[in-house]
Parts: C-alpha cells; sequence; structure tokens
C-alpha cells in the first residue's frame, strides 16, 4: 500500500488531534474566562473586560507562591533525575535481562497503592514519634525528636521524590536501550574510564530521556497538592492549593488566570527550550 | 553486560539505586506493616497483636471496592487508548518533516494545564453538549492527562528504529506496512509497554479530574479523599497491603520462573 | 445520537466516530462499573451528594426501608469552592437531587438559580426541629427556605488533659509555651473565627461579630496569626479528620482548635483526649441540605422532600450521633431511641442532644462560609501562609 507521506501524516495525526482539541477547546475558554470580570451579584463571572483577574496575582504574594512552586518542581526534578540515573544504569547495564525486568516490576508496585495513603504514611514515618526519630533515639543519636523531618520544605521534598521518581527512571531506560553495546565497548578498548565514558557517550546519547524524565516530574509536582498539604507544615502552599483556594471564594477570574499563568510560563519554557536545543529534534535518530 | 566498570562507580550506582527503592518503598511497606495491627489508629503493631481482621473486614467494604472497580476499568481504558492514539501521533511525527516542531508542542500542550482547570472546563464542555457523566467522561478527562505522557515515552523507544533499518526492508521488497509490523513494533515495543504502564498509573491515582467528572460512582482516589476528611477504619490500609501483596506475589513467580529457567 | 437519555449534536464523522470508539470501548466498561453495586429498592431513589461526615455507609438500607426512598450517598468532597464551580459549571446538577454543604453559600447557589426553595408544607418533620437551629439566618433568602438544618454543632478545642491539665480558654493555642505544640485547622472559616473570639473577649479588642469581620477587624486578628506564625506557634495547619486525629495521637500537638468527632474518634482509639469549654465561648456551624435545580427538572422534588422528611424523623439522628457524634437538631432522636432501645442507648442520645443544647445556650459565634469581606478573608490567608 503506497499511501503519500502527507496523506499517512494526516491519517494518523487525526485521532490525537480530535482528542487534543476536546482538551484544548475548554482550555480556551478558561483563557477567555481570565479576562472577564466577577459578578458580584450572582459570585459568578460576567462577560466584562477585566484584568483584576491578574492584578490578583501581584497582590498578597501570590506570585511567590507561583515561583516557589516552580523552585520545587525545579529541585524533585533534579534529584528524581540524580537518583533515577543510576537507578536506570544499574537496570539497562549492570543487571541480568531478568533480573531487569524484576527491577523494573517492583518500581512500579508502590504506585497501584493510592498516593494519598502513601504520603500520609510519610507523617507516620518522620514525626515526632514516627519511625525515624523512634530509631534514632533508640540508637542514642539523638536525645529529642528531631522537628524539622516533618512539616517542612524537607519533608516535602522527600514526598514529592517518593512519588514521582520511577516517572524520572522509566524514560532514561527506554532512551538508554538506543546505546549501541559495541561504541561503548570500543570506547573502553580505547582506555576510557567510567566517568569519561559517562560524560561522552552515555550522557549526550540519553539527553531525550533526560529532557523527558526531567518535564515529567516536574509538571507533576506543579499540579501536585498533596504532599504539601499533608507534610508540609503551618499554611504551606503550592499553586494547585492557591487556585483551590481562590475558588473557594468563587473568586474564578483569578483561578483561571493563575492557571493560564502558569501554563503560559511552562510552555513558553518548553518553547525556549525548543528553539535553544532543538527539543523536537531530540527524538529524533541521530545516526 | 558491563562487567568491565570499575568497582567504586558500580558500587556507587547500586548505592543510589538502593536509595531510590528505599524512598519509594518506604510508605508502602510502613503501610503493609500498619495494615495488620489491630489498632484503630494507624501505627507499627508490636509482635504479639499481628492480626489479619482488617483483611478480612475488606470483602464488606461495598463502597471502597466499588470505587476501586471503577478505578481499574477506567484506568485500563484509559491506558489502552493513550497507547494507541499516542503511538498513532508518534507515527504522524515520524512520518512529518517540515512541522514536526508544532506537532510535538501540540501534543504535550495538555500537560502542562491545572487538574482542577483542566476537570472543570471539560466538565462545562461536557455538560453544555449533553453528554452525561460517567466512567467514559473520567477517561476522557485521563486521556488528556495520560496522552502527553505516553507520547514523549513513545518518541523517546522510537529512537531505536533506525531509518537505515526501514531502508534495507524497503529495499527487500517490505512495504509500509510490514516495515512497521516486523521492524518497528518489535524494537518500540518496551515504549508500549512503558506508554501502557505510565497511563494505567496515571489514571490510577488521579484525583483532581476525575472529581469534576465522575457520575454517581467515584473513582478510587475521590473516595480516600472523603475517607481521609471524614474518618477511614483502618481497611484502607488493608486494601493498600492487599494491592502490595497481590503485586509483589506476581512479580515473585515470575521472577522464580525466570530464575529457575536460567539453571 | 442518544447517550442517557439526551441527545448529543454530532457535527462532524470525527466526533462520530471517537464517540462510537468510546462507547464500544466503554460500554462493557459501565456495564462492568456497575455491577459490584448493591441492587436497591428500586421504586425511589435520591442522590445526595454531601460532605463524607453525613454519609452512615451500609445503614442507609434501614433508612430506605423506613422513608420509603432509597438514597444513594456520594462524597462531594466538603471543599465550598469545587462543590460550587461543579453546580455552576460542571456536572453537578445533572446527577444529583439533594446537596448536603457547610452553611453560607446558599445565597449565591439561589442567586444563579442551582438550587430551589423546600416547600416546607412537605416536610413535616421540620416542625420539631429546634428553633433556633431554624432561626440560622443562612438558611432562607428573599423569605424562601433554601436550607434545611441537617447537622448543627459547635466547636472548640481539643486538647490532652494529661499534658496541659484542664484547658478553658482559646489563649492555650497562642502561648508561648507552647511553641510548636498546637495546631489550628487549615482554613480561614474556623480559624479566623477563633483568634477573633479569642481576642474580643480574652483581649478587649474592638471586634464586634467574630464570624463576619470588617476589614480592619479582620486585619486585626490575621496579623496577630501571622505574628504566632512567624514565631513558630504552629506544628502545621491540620486539613481532614484524619490529619487531625494524627496529630493528636501521635504527639505532634498537645492542644488545637477543631471538630468534636475527634475527641470521639481519639477515645476510640484509646487516646486521652477531652474538648475544652472555653470561656471565650464556641464556633457554631451547621450542614444543611438544599434541594438542586436537576431535582426540580427531573421531578424527584418530591421524593427528595421525603427524604429529607426521613433524615429528621430520628433513625438518622440516632446513628449519626453513634457513628461520629453529631446531631441533627431535632427532638426526634430521642423518640426514636426510647422507641429502639436495643439499638440505640436513650440516655446516650438525651445525654448528646443535652451537651449541643448546653452548648449553644452559652456564648457561640456563627461560622459562615460567606462573610461579608470573604475575598478579603483569602487575601489575608494567602499572606499568612507566606509569612
Amino acid at each position: 500500500m503506497k499511501l503519500p507521506l502527507s496523506t499517512l501524516a494526516g491519517l494518523m495525526s487525526a485521532p490525537a488531534l480530535a482528542i487534543i482539541a476536546m482538551g484544548l477547546a475548554p482550555l480556551a475558554v478558561v483563557v477567555v474566562w481570565s479576562f472577564w470580570a466577577w459578578d458580584p451579584s450572582t459570585y459568578w463571572i460576567k462577560p466584562e473586560l477585566s484584568f483584576a483577574g491578574y492584578a490578583g496575582i501581584l497582590e498578597a504574594g501570590r506570585w511567590t507562591v507561583i515561583l516557589s512552586t516552580f523552585a520545587k518542581a525545579f529541585l524533585t526534578a533534579a534529584i528524581c533525575l540524580l537518583i533515577g540515573f543510576p537507578t536506570a544504569y544499574a537496570v539497562h547495564f549492570l543487571a541480568s535481562r531478568r533480573l531487569a525486568v524484576v527491577l523494573l516490576a517492583l518500581m512500579t508496585i508502590p504506585f497501584l497503592t493510592s498516593y494519598l495513603i502513601r504520603s500520609f504514611s510519610w507523617r507516620l514515618v518522620l514525626g515526632r514519634t514516627g519511625v525515624i526519630n523512634t530509631l534514632l533515639q533508640d540508637a542514642g543519636l539523638t536525645s529529642a525528636p528531631i522537628d524539622w523531618l516533618l512539616f517542612s520544605d524537607f519533608a516535602v521534598i522527600v514526598g514529592l521524590v517518593a512519588s514521582y521518581l520511577p516517572f524520572a527512571t522509566f524514560p532514561l531506560i527506554l532512551a538508554m536501550q538506543r546505546l549501541d553495546p559495541v561504541a561503548i565497548a570500543a570506547a573502553r578498548d580505547l582506555g576510557a574510564g567510567f566517568w569519561t565514558v559517562q560524560r561522552t557517550l552515555i550522557l549526550p546519547l540519553t539527553i531525550s530521556g533526560v529532557f523527558a524524565g526531567f518535564l515529567f516530574v516536574f509538571v507533576m509536582t506543579l499540579g501536585s497538592s498533596t504532599e504539601v498539604q499533608m507534610l508540609g507544615g503551618a499554611g504551606a502552599s503550592i499553586v494547585s492549593v492557591m487556585i483551590n483556594d481562590v475558588m473557594r471564594v468563587a473568586n474564578y477570574p483569578l483561578a483561571f488566570a493563575i492557571s493560564t499563568v502558569v501554563l503560559a510560563v511552562v510552555f513558553g519554557l518548553v518553547l525556549l527550550g525548543n528553539r535553544a536545543f532543538g527539543l523536537s529534534r531530540l527524538f529524533e535518530d541521530r545516526s | 553486560m558491563m562487567s568491565r566498570d570499575e568497582p567504586f562507580p558500580r558500587f556507587l550506582v547500586w548505592t543510589i539505586t538502593l536509595i531510590g527503592f528505599a524512598a519509594i518503598y518506604a510508605p508502602p511497606l510502613y503501610l503493609l506493616a500498619v495494615s495488620f495491627s489491630p489498632a484503630l489508629q494507624p501505627g507499627l503493631p508490636s509482635p504479639g497483636e499481628i492480626t489479619l481482621k482488617w483483611y478480612a473486614a475488606l470483602a464488606g467494604e461495598r463502597a471502597l471496592l466499588a470505587a476501586l472497580w471503577q478505578s481499574v476499568i477506567i484506568a485500563i481504558g484509559t491506558a489502552v487508548a493513550a497507547t494507541v492514539l499516542s503511538l498513532l501521533a508518534a507515527l504522524a511525527y515520524r512520518e512529518m518533516q517540515a512541522r514536526r516542531g508544532a506537532w510535538f508542542l501540540i501534543v504535550i500542550l495538555p500537560m502542562f494545564v491545572p487538574g482542577v482547570i483542566q476537570g472543570l472546563a471539560l466538565s462545562t464542555l461536557l455538560t453544555r453538549a449533553g453528554i452525561k457523566a460517567s466512567a467514559l467522561t473520567v477517561m476522557a478527562g485521563h486521556l488528556l492527562w495520560a496522552m502527553p505522557f505516553a507520547f514523549i515515552v513513545i518518541l523517546t523507544s522510537f529512537a531505536v528504529v533506525r531509518n537505515s533499518y526501514l531502508m534495507a526492508a524497503s529495499d527487500l521488497g517490505a512495504s509500509r506496512w510490514r516495515q512497521f509490523r516486523d521492524i518497528t513494533l518489535p524494537l518500540i515495543s518496551p515504549g508500549l509497554i512503558s506508554a501502557f504502564i505510565f497511563s494505567f498509573l496515571l489514571s490510577l491515582n488521579e484525583f483532581t479530574r476525575a472529581f469534576y467528572l465522575a457520575g454517581r460512582q467515584n473513582t478510587l482516589p475521590v473516595v480516600l479523599f472523603g475517607k481521609m476528611n471524614s474518618g477511614a477504619s483502618p481497611t484502607i490500609y488493608a486494601m493498600s497491603g492487599a494491592i502490595f501483596l497481590v503485586s509483589v506475589l506476581c512479580v515473585g513467580v515470575i521472577a522464580i520462573r525466570a530464575l529457575s529457567e536460567r539453571r | 445520537m442518544t447517550v442517557g437519555n439526551r441527545n448529543i449534536p454530532i457535527s462532524s464523522n470525527m466526533q462520530r466516530r471517537d464517540l462510537l470508539k468510546f462507547m464500544g470501548a466503554g460500554a462493557a466498561a459501565i456495564t462492568v462499573g456497575g455491577l459490584p453495586r448493591v441492587a436497591f429498592a428500586q421504586d425511589k431513589t435520591v442522590a445526595f451528594w454531601a460532605t463524607a461526615t453525613l454519609d452512615i455507609g451500609e445503614k442507609w438500607q434501614e433508612f430506605a426501608s423506613q422513608a420509603g426512598v432509597t438514597p444513594e450517598f456520594t462524597d462531594n468532597g466538603n471543599d465550598v469552592g469545587p462543590v460550587v464551580a461543579r453546580l455552576a459549571a460542571g456536572n453537578a446538577n445533572d446527577l444529583f437531587d439533594v446537596g448536603g454543604l457547610q452553611g453560607g453559600a446558599e445565597k449565591e447557589l439561589a442567586r444563579q438559580g442551582l438550587i430551589i426553595p423546600w416547600d416546607i408544607a412537605k416536610i413535616p418533620n421540620y416542625e420539631g426541629v429546634w428553633q433556633w437551629a431554624k432561626d440560622i439566618p443562612y438558611l432562607k433568602h428573599e423569605g424562601k427556605q433554601f436550607g434545611i438544618p441537617t447537622v448543627v454543632n459547635a466547636d472548640s478545642i481539643i486538647y490532652r488533659p494529661d499534658k496541659l491539665g484542664k484547658v478553658d480558654s482559646y489563649g492555650v493555642i497562642f502561648d508561648p509555651k507552647l511553641k510548636g505544640r498546637v495546631a489550628m485547622e487549615d482554613a480561614w472559616i474556623n480559624s479566623a473565627v477563633f483568634a477573633a473570639m479569642y481576642l474580643k473577649e480574652s483581649e478587649n479588642q474592638p471586634i464586634k461579630e467574630p464570624g463576619n469581620l470588617s476589614e480592619s477587624e479582620l486585619g486585626l486578628v490575621m496579623e496577630f496569626l501571622i505574628k504566632h506564625k512567624k514565631d513558630g506557634q504552629f506544628r502545621t495547619f491540620w486539613n481532614g479528620w484524619e490529619q487531625g486525629v494524627q496529630l493528636v495521637a501521635n504527639e505532634e500537638v498537645d492542644a488545637m482548635t477543631g471538630w468534636e468527632p475527634i475527641v470521639y474518634e481519639g477515645r476510640k482509639r484509646g487516646l486521652q483526649v477531652e474538648y475544652a469549654a472555653p470561656v471565650e465561648g464556641y464556633e457554631g456551624w451547621g450542614n444543611n441540605t438544599v434541594l438542586l435545580k436537576g431535582a426540580g427538572d427531573r421531578g424527584t422534588a418530591d421524593a427528595a422532600h421525603e427524604f429529607v422528611n426521613g433524615l429528621l424523623a430520628g433513625f438518622y439522628g440516632c446513628e449519626l450521633g453513634k457513628a461520629r457524634g453529631y446531631l441533627v437538631p431535632t427532638d426526634s432522636n430521642v423518640a426514636y431511641a426510647q422507641a429502639h432501645p436495643s439499638e440505640y442507648a436513650p440516655e446516650e442520645v438525651q445525654k448528646l442532644g443535652d451537651h449541643v443544647k448546653a452548648k449553644f445556650g452559652g456564648k457561640v459565634y456563627w461560622q459562615n462560609c460567606r462573610p461579608d469581606n470573604f475575598q478579603l478573608y483569602e487575601e489575608w490567608w494567602q499572606k499568612l501562609r507566606n509569612a
């Protein structure tokens, strides 16, 4: 069957496009609504142009919440990559095929249980009478419970990393599959040490996996709220919590404005990255 | 494969891997221990009081099990649809030469939309269109969430498919369909499986979109959220423990079979 | 084509194909998804979308046999924001008949036409509701009854008597000696009222109505809370039942403002906890049932009235009291318990009723999820979060 390329591409993209249109249409509505005014008589919105929604982001320090959310997302994604890369290396290169499959399966099992109770259980592990504090005190290393283990940024990052680690590891493993073992053997024959091989061969060729892993964890952290609410401490905030807070007082234009801003910033970063690194070309065949 | 690695870096790699596993396994293992404690307040059981009573009580938790079932059905549907659609989108990506960048960005755009907004907006649209809320509407919302992930995962695995293979096959007379079936598909199958698993997990654990799009039967995360807010019986830990044990058992069976085959 | 009993305008072949694809794949899903649900009596079903604390679980079956309507309970998450959003723009009116949520939002829901007034004539048991519950201001809008008080209670402080002795003032929450050992709820609805009550009664600050603060009063109260947060007074702010119980059970805090059922639950779990009777008074709140417009459209409004009548009949009140320590404000609970002493001890029900009545007989300041400056509350709470 010889179809011209453009028709083939068209056919393939159609269903996905339909779904995305289903998702983008309401998004467009939300962006439009973010420029409408809040109606004090019905507590809903009225079709009157107003920037009050966006102005609200500059008040009460809301933009600091947006910034700190991005910071958390960045930090979590970086840590997940730092742990995920060696894990992917171990699974792909160091383990036998069978062990690799077992390790992969083991990585998914905890995520079949609810993330809500998993986050909740960190309170029980990190708390004043939790497992860690009890062990430390029993071993005589501390005389009083360590307070900052829980209800702090530390606890939030621990919870986030524990919730999203495999989302960084899996893309890395997949990216490593395109590595040609012959090339690596050749490099070693030429005397390259472990770190040199990593730096010159493995890292550059798996960069698409690095990007994917970073993006996944980044996006999921941006949209998370449970870890911060359960582990963050007095009044800890993140964008999703803020949107909920604002919706609770029926300030829908502000809620939509915050979402639009976050979406615009992230998408802008991706666009910038695309321009700078040619992101979409990361996935191309480079042989 | 890499037995020529120096010992110290290998030790480092395995240590960090272990740390990663410890981080993701600490909660479910702790919860497993908690599920054997007879106390109403979650905590580790002392050795004498290990009990199975919460597991026994699970059978009677109709609402919880109905929600679990609903979540599984939705997750399977989402995973199948997301994998298929993302595969098509990835193939389209491969076919396109000029508009690749734009296509890539369009497909991943839904990923950045906050769940609250996506759920509310989609729910508004569906209501206006007269579509009744059900498992399908939740699936639609989850599809939007999972597809970008599945798309990127499949694209990553596509890198294994070298154009040289496809050109060689075409030289030998293979049609495009046969090239796809015999070369591309086997090479990207790890990617397809990963995409399926990703989408399944993303859907199973998704709360905000499901809240806005669900019908009268809530999904498991929504029900659990309600229970955390209004009083949860320890059967929720038993359910978590049961899921965990069953999965570990499956993996254990596979591992043992694999190991015994080697000998 | 029809889905359910609506017509969907299909404008393109693509949409039709996708929908058919979904239908095919999902038809099995729906049927299978529906299987595990218990088949209740099919005569009259009322879909009740409410806060999970109003749920009585397996006991709805018995309620159904007594009241003649079969309730189908779905949890609405209790958060006013998503609930109102889902009613206004989402699918809640298509799915549910009766809503149960915190008091205060009735006015805007009525104005947007999302809820319709109850016909008191069809709810004979409403007669027996206590007068002060009937008098709660936000239940009526423009002379029509939009909310039926279903649960009322008054909140104060949960504390550990073994660590703190007897507590009788909100000052314990702001006591510097207890730095890092107290908590409040992560909700301005409650916490601002508690702080305002303390400031009004014990520090004689110029505050007229703690449940409805003016701009300057709100500034005063929130600055007070911000100062204490910066000093590290609060271990955390809690969100939800399990979190609250866990804080006390795992000795994270010695005292926190919160709901009374947490004390009952704590005692059930073997903890030594008490509920304070503070000199500054209690914070009163109510969960009310509202009649959704969708019920009127679908013709289930009469069944909904029977359902609410059943809630006030006594069985529901007894069960809720036994399960959570919550009270339906009517004397029919005691009457029911006296008629069925094997199921519910009449003395217990009487005790609970008297306890709540006593609380409301003293100083009580009402909570309202829509005070006059409600958007300003949220702004201040955001400042508190950032402090």
